[in-house]
């Protein structure tokens, strides 16, 4: 197996913030005597991605994604441990390293507002000493694979959010990075552009085999681009692994659903610990324990009039909101 | 700075990209160049008129006009509108995407600099011109000023806009240190020949005009140019001129180098 393009290792950042009540007497307070509160954004954390993986890092607000992001792009000094990216340490900035390196960040815009995207283009291939023939053909592969032939003459900022997010991406790729940093590229965009999007970066992936770290809020996101996850809450690492088994790992109950043949059914006839999640018209949901699901199902194709029945994970939206609202237990 | 620094190529297509960026909105700052002549303008007229048919100072009306036209045009080749965006591309992000570029973000503010003088030239060199003559300005070049007006004129540009840099690098540490420009032009207007030609002023402001860098960012050259200085005054303007802008670049890269390791400690 090929060596890791990214090596991260206990790394953590703590900030340090100025911290004042609200109020104009607070405020002059803060004048002579300013206090000040350390906030541990990451914690010690550890993990390796492989050349041409695309991961999928997921937490709740504030979790430390971005600032891990923004670690591993060169953009802030860690407090401790390490990171190596391509064999660099990220935040000396060498140019060699930023050259393949690129980062896309949904909430902001790296391109010029009141010319055309072709020139920021041209701007970004000449900063990055791309032959202007390898750039062309560059741009060219990727307004087709975005579908935007049409968007290349207008100003920026004529643009649509979803029109906005297609040239950052074209931005970020002009240069062929190796490593991809995406954070949040499909906030606020609506299902189909959030859909279009994806199918890209999953082309794209697969025809360049570059090494993809994604933040998203969309779980949809995640599911469809991401074999693997990693979940940060509190800035420490809770799970690294695969999606399916984040589930598995996080949510210790199945959902068993059944429809019947008659509507009408006796609740007290199930066994203790079993959850009703829904119940209308025949058709029932049931939460039960993971090691109680075989017995559960034998139990109601035995006692009930079952026309259908499906085991199932719960959905990975659940999951995560569980863990995002209640930890790991 | 490291390497990034020496990346021209993609420096050169950013002016490019930039002077067409702005010429996008060239009435706008033809209206902003415009406004930046009527404070000069009203001068002139008040010198002017204290001349009368005689001289105030030992200038001559001709001699005023011909100062203030050179005077306009030379503040606003010397103008930094950059510096006045530094603080906001530190506090909102922006100043992200610079650092993620194989190019120091130098570049970019060197960029809009050659870029926005460009654009405010297509409308300053033709209103000077228009004016010199409706004015009957009085032109009395000689070879040696017209030589030492250019590298002057250069200095003052680098002093001016460095010095603004600094102060715009404060933004890394305090919000708003935009205040701080705004004295700099203040100070500009008070001690830089703009109120009044230094030759004008009352003792301890010429004085002070003379040993604080404010002149040497603007009237200097102009001074130069219209043949007001004795050479020895000429000499002790250079050395001055050229001392404080090592003073600028001094407090310029200090300030960038612990600005810098601020920024990746706390983050934009």
């Amino acid at each position: 197996m090929s060596e890791p393009h990214i090596v991260v290792r206990d790394l953590s950042k703590t900030y340090r913030v100025p911290e004042r009540e609200a109020g104009l007497l607070a405020s002059l307070r803060g004048l002579f005597q300013r206090s000040y509160r350390d906030v541990e954004a990451v914690r010690g954390v550890t993990f390796d991605v492989a050349p041409g993986e695309m991961v999928g890092f997921i937490g709740p607000n504030g979790a430390g994604k971005t600032t891990t992001l923004k670690m591993l792009s060169g953009l802030l000094y860690p407090t401790a441990g390490e990171a190596c990216v391509l064999g660099f340490s990220p935040w000396e900035r060498r140019p060699d390293y930023l050259r393949q390196i690129s980062m896309v960040m949904g909430n902001k815009s790296q391109m010029l507002w009141d010319i055309p995207p072709l020139d920021t283009f041209r701007v970004l291939g000449e900063i990055y000493h791309v032959p202007s023939a390898q750039a062309q053909r560059t741009v060219d592969e990727l307004v087709a694979l975005l579908e935007m032939e049409d968007l290349l003459t207008k100003p920026v900022r004529n643009l649509s959010l979803g029109e906005r997010m297609k040239c950052e991406l074209v931005a970020g790729l002009l240069h062929r990075p190796q490593v991809l940093f995406l954070d949040e590229p499909t906030l606020g965009l609506d299902v189909s552009m959030q859909g279009r999007l994806r199918r890209f970066l999953a082309e794209y992936n697969r025809q360049r085999d570059v090494t993809v770290i994604l933040t998203s809020h969309y779980m949809a996101d995640v599911v469809a681009l991401c074999p693997r996850v990693i979940l940060i809450h509190h800035g420490q690492l809770l799970y690294d692994g695969e999606l399916q088994g984040l589930a598995q790992r996080l949510a210790p109950f199945k959902l068993i659903r059944v429809a019947l043949r008659r509507p009408e059914w006796d609740p007290e006839g199930l066994p203790p610990g079993v959850d009703i999640v829904e119940s209308e018209n025949g058709r029932v949901t049931l939460r039960v324990g993971r090691a109680q699901a075989p017995a559960l199902t034998a139990h109601l194709l035995n006692t009930l009039p079952v026309a259908d029945l499906a085991v199932e994970d719960p959905p990975i939206e659940a999951v995560i909101d569980q863990v995002y609202q209640e930890g790991v237990s | 700075m490291s390497g990034a620094s020496a990346n021209l190529r993609g420096g050169w297509a950013l002016v490019k990209a930039t002077w067409a960026s702005w010429m996008e909105h060239r009435g706008f700052f033809y209206l902003v160049a415009f406004s930046w002549m009527i404070p000069l303008l009203i001068y002139m007229f008040i010198w002017s008129t204290a001349a009368g048919e005689g001289t105030v100072g030992g200038l001559t009306r001709g001699d005023l006009a011909s100062y203030y036209v050179v005077l306009i045009l030379v503040n606003q080749l010397t103008f930094s509108t950059n510096n006045w965006t530094v603080g906001d591309a530190i506090r909102y992000g922006r100043f992200n995407f610079l650092l993620l570029r194989p190019l120091s973000p130098v570049y970019d503010a060197l960029a809009s600099e050659v870029a926005v003088k460009v654009v405010f030239m297509t409308f300053a060199l033709p209103l000077a011109a228009i004016l010199a003559l409706l004015l009957r300005a009085r032109f009395d070049l000689s070879l040696a000023n017209s030589l030492a007006f250019l590298p002057a004129l250069l200095l003052a540009w680098a002093l001016r806009w460095l010095w603004g840099y600094w102060l715009a690098l404060l933004s890394f540490w305090a919000t708003r240190a935009d205040a701080l420009l705004s004295l700099q032009e203040s100070l500009i207007f008070l001690l830089a020949g703009q109120v009044a030609p230094v030759v004008l002023l009352p003792g301890p402001m010429q004085a002070a005009a003379t040993i604080l860098p404010f002149r040497y960012m603007v009237s200097f050259p102009v001074e130069i140019l219209t043949g007001q200085l004795s050479s020895s005054d000429l000499g002790i303007g250079f050395a001055l001129q050229v001392g404080w802008l090592f003073v600028a670049l001094a407090l310029f890269v200090v300030l960038w180098r612990a600005g810098l390791r601020r920024y990746s400690a706390v983050g934009g």
